[in-house]
């Protein structure tokens, strides 16, 4: 993974000088914040063998209820809890549904995409929410101690879910259920109720990812979140996860998300066109995929 | 009788349907014995075990433990009373080390600012002293139980009774799929278990190994125990025509010629 992203700098470096400049860094930093954020969680979900679709719709939604209480005139206290409540109850509903119907994970959460999007529209009803407040704004574009924020927003939630994941009995349950749910169930493991605060944690990350996207943007337009779970997806893939679960890196998710969002940067630098950028994420994706299943197949 | 038997069930009755899949069946277990269960296919025995284990609970009959009435709700349940039932699966998580399995559920913990986190180092420990005792030997603590041999799984699972101080193992046929220096291997465990003075029901299709570690044999056909026989005074001939119900035929057909015209 490392030598992959060395090679993405040279061959970006190659072709335009600005690439490796210290404020192009910095900007591919800031714009990684909120992606970085959500991978942690979908890494999580992912080990736990499920996977969100519907994170786009969860951030969309958390978005717009943050804008409309700033725009009520309500205080930072009350706007920050009122996103992270709202990915919070929009993720245990995701995990309800799956634990409690038994729907595959992908099937489910594709149907509360929609459903969370129709939210966004119904809410917004086609306008951007704009000209909002910027007193968190510092969490993303300012600095701290001569480093730029986001590192510490990105280290604190990344340093938090190792611990949960490898260091507490909860974490040994995701993995467990992730290896073999019937398995886990037999001893004794209450998978229904693990899978929906997997979920959960998913959405909360989900509401700072929103409050982080405000931050930055200060506006909340209607197509808020739309590849955000491609992009989420991609980047934990590539990091090593695998999509069958039981296994992740949460620091080869990070560089999957360094790594996306390296690409989308180059490319516009190279002049490529924006329309472009889905196409190579998604053709990564399967790539990794692809050999993943190879490999599978080549050691059973 | 003074000596209380480990487990005992009565007139067990368990009905999938229309289907009578245990028709009152008695079973019983005496403290450091191991006993088999022999049967054919659908004879019944996964039912009897899945009862014992708590995965099912029975529709008539009573079951004792220590003497005690009990009602196992779960296999969790089960195992929390200290009877843990190996199931042929073995319920491991492939992609995790030894010593998570182990403590899989039921994890050492230590209090750092307030907070429950793995006491990893403790689990480490006490695993290899579990694998030791068993004499299991493995490449390393930290290897994924997928890349264990058949033999050594079932090591890491009799581990994990061990554990919890399980003294009644239930094992479901442990040594089907193995290489034979794998069977010979867990059958070594079975002793240890006997000479650990735990308590273990083998189920088994293979005669032979039932013969070298069992100390009774309780055989199953249709639904109904028609054979409990010591291990010492019976031989395989007797047992496989049990199972194949031929001596049962015989026995009645003696009876039969015996009943005076």
């Amino acid at each position: 993974m490392l030598a992959a992203l060395a090679l993405l700098c040279v061959v970006f470096a190659s072709q335009s000088e600005f690439f490796l400049s210290e404020r192009n860094f910095t900007t591919i930093l800031r714009n990684s914040v909120d992606l970085a954020v959500i991978c942690a969680g979908m890494t999580i979900v992912i080990i736990l063998g499920g996977i969100d679709v519907s994170v786009g719709g969860i951030v969309a939604v958390s978005a717009v209820l943050i804008g409309r209480a700033y725009q009520l005139g309500m205080p930072d206290w009350v706007v920050v809890p009122v996103g992270l409540a709202a990915g919070a109850l929009l993720g245990a509903l995701n995990g309800a549904i799956i634990s409690k119907s038994r729907v595959p994970p992908i099937v489910a959460t594709l149907g509360t995409m929609y459903i969370y999007i129709a939210v966004l529209f119904l809410v917004i009803g086609g306008v951007w929410i704009s000209g909002l407040p910027n007193t968190l704004s510092f969490l993303v574009l300012g600095d701290a101690f001569g480093v730029p924020s986001g590192v510490f927003v990105i280290g604190a939630v990344y340093v938090f879910s190792w611990l949960l994941l490898r260091w507490t009995p909860w974490g040994q349950r995701v993995v467990a259920i992730g290896c073999d749910e019937v398995a886990a169930r037999l001893n004794g493991i209450r998978v229904d109720r693990t899978k929906i605060q997997a979920y959960a944690l998913l959405g909360v990350f989900a509401g700072i990812a929103a409050i982080l996207y405000v931050a930055r943007l200060r506006n909340v337009e209607v197509n808020i979140g739309t590849n955000i779970a491609l992009e989420a997806i991609a980047a934990t893939i590539l990091g090593g996860a695998n999509i069958r679960g039981g296994v992740g890196s949460l620091i080869g998710t990070l560089m999957g998300v360094v790594f996306i969002k390296m690409t989308q940067n180059g490319l516009v630098l190279i002049g490529v066109s924006s329309l472009w950028e889905t196409v190579v994420i998604g053709a990564l994706l399967i790539i990794v995929l692809i050999l993943d299943s190879l490999e599978t197949r080549r050691t059973s | 009788m003074p000596d209380t038997l480990k487990i005992s069930m009565q007139g067990i009755v368990k009905r999938f349907g229309g289907v009578v899949a245990l028709d009152s069946v008695d079973f019983e277990l005496r403290p450091g014995e191991v006993m088999a269960l022999v049967g054919d296919n659908g004879a019944g025995k996964s039912t009897l075990v899945k009862t014992l284990a708590g995965a099912h609970t029975p529709d008539e009959g009573v079951m004792k433990l220590n003497g005690e009435r009990v009602r196992f709700t779960s296999p969790q349940d089960a195992w929390n009373r200290g009877v843990a039932t190996i199931f042929q699966e073995l319920a491991l998580a492939g992609k995790m080390t030894i010593a998570d399995n182990i403590f899989l559920g039921r994890e050492v913990t230590r209090k750092v600012a307030g907070i429950a986190f793995l006491d990893r180092r403790a689990m480490r420990r006490r695993s290899k002293e579990l694998l030791k005792e068993l004499d299991v030997v493995v490449p390393d603590i930290h290897t994924w139980v997928e890349h264990l041999s058949g033999g050594q799984r079932q090591g890491v699972a009799i581990a994990r009774a061990l554990n919890i101080d399980a003294d009644v193992i239930v094992m479901d046929e442990p040594t089907a799929a193995l290489a034979v220096a794998e069977v010979r291997k867990v059958l070594e465990f079975i002793k240890t278990l006997r000479r650990q003075g735990k308590s273990v029901v083998l189920i088994s299709h293979n005669v032979q190994d039932v013969f070298e570690v069992s100390d009774r044999i309780t055989v199953l056909r249709r639904g109904r125990r028609i054979g409990l026989l010591e291990t010492d005074k019976t031989t395989p001939e007797e047992v496989v025509g049990y199972i194949t119900g031929a001596a049962e035929t015989k026995s009645r057909r003696a009876v039969a010629q015996e009943t005076p015209a």
